[in-house]
């Protein structure tokens, strides 16, 4: 059965895919807090990105740090294979599912 | 901070922090709200701490704070009626709140290698505590509810630190270079 996403996962991998070769932590954050529009915190994200590393979604890979960081490391993350195929397959359902409903949805009195 | 998180996202999240403190939240922010915004960034981790440590760690977190509480309650009662032998009493309840808040910390800030054998005597004092109060209670001719319930949690979190240490020796002797 296909692998589908909540919306929280959706957001913090299309955030890495859209920042691409700058998908580190804090940049991830930003980009998720502006699609969601409304404030994440930072343990959220993280431990987003730590869940969908486990499930092999999503890759990461450590760089050198810079002074401003105390020279610590950063860890910068891609979109695997599988993180691509359970977009595509999310998208899909949801297109599906929401196929002929007539937007926006009337509320009747 | 450093303490919240697992060993691979110490270095990487406080820098990825820092890095946001020092380029654009202090600039833009001042101190205070700086300092501010850093310590509402470091208390959104505590949930991910928690969900880390695992089911017993949690329970014996939850179980050293009702501890903590049942110890305050026992040595202020004491303190106040003032009943023969109240002093030692006292002492005994006052040593288990400090034995209920040094296994918060030691849970807190990862100490357990540390501080392994004298949590052992710890646990193993819990134990005999809460078991000599739970058949004191049963014998007497008052039965008093709330010593029942009081030994049980005593007994509960020595158990508990038990399988706690057990566990953690258990990662330990996994983690050593063969």
């Amino acid at each position: 059965m296909a692998e589908l996403l909540g919306t929280f996962e959706q957001a913090v991998l299309l955030a890495v895919l859209r920042l691409g070769a700058d998908a580190y932590g804090r940049a991830i954050l930003n980009r998720v807090h502006e699609s969601l529009q409304r404030s994440v915190s930072a343990g959220s994200v993280y431990t987003t990105l730590d869940r969908l590393e486990a499930r092999g979604l999503v890759f990461s890979k450590l760089a050198e740090g810079t002074p401003t960081r105390g020279g610590r490391a950063r860890r910068y993350y891609n979109v695997a294979v599988a993180g691509m195929r359970a977009l595509s397959n999310t998208h899909r359902t949801l297109t599906t599912m929401w196929g002929g409903v007539k937007l926006p949805l009337q509320v009747n009195p | 901070m450093e303490r919240l998180l697992a060993e691979r996202d110490r270095e990487t999240i406080v820098g990825d922090l820092r890095e946001e403190y020092a380029a654009s939240i202090l600039p833009n922010l001042g101190r205070l709200r700086a300092d501010s915004w850093y310590l509402r960034q470091a208390l959104s981790f505590v949930p991910r701490f928690f969900s880390e440590r695992g089911p017993t760690g949690e329970i014996l977190l939850c179980v050293s704070l009702v501890t903590l509480a049942c110890a305050c309650w026992l040595a202020a009662m004491e303190g106040l009626l003032r009943h023969p032998g109240y002093v030692t009493r006292v002492g005994v309840a006052i040593s288990i709140a400090v034995i209920s808040l040094a296994v918060i910390v030691v849970r807190m800030l990862h100490l357990e290698a540390r501080s392994e054998r004298w949590l052992w005597t710890a646990a193993v004092a819990l134990i005999g505590i809460g078991g000599h109060a739970f058949l004191r209670n049963a014998r007497a001719a008052h039965f008093e509810g709330f010593v029942l319930l009081i030994s049980l949690i005593f007994v509960l979190q020595g158990l508990l630190m038990l399988i706690f240490l057990g566990r953690s020796g258990e990662r330990e002797s996994r983690s050593l270079p063969t």
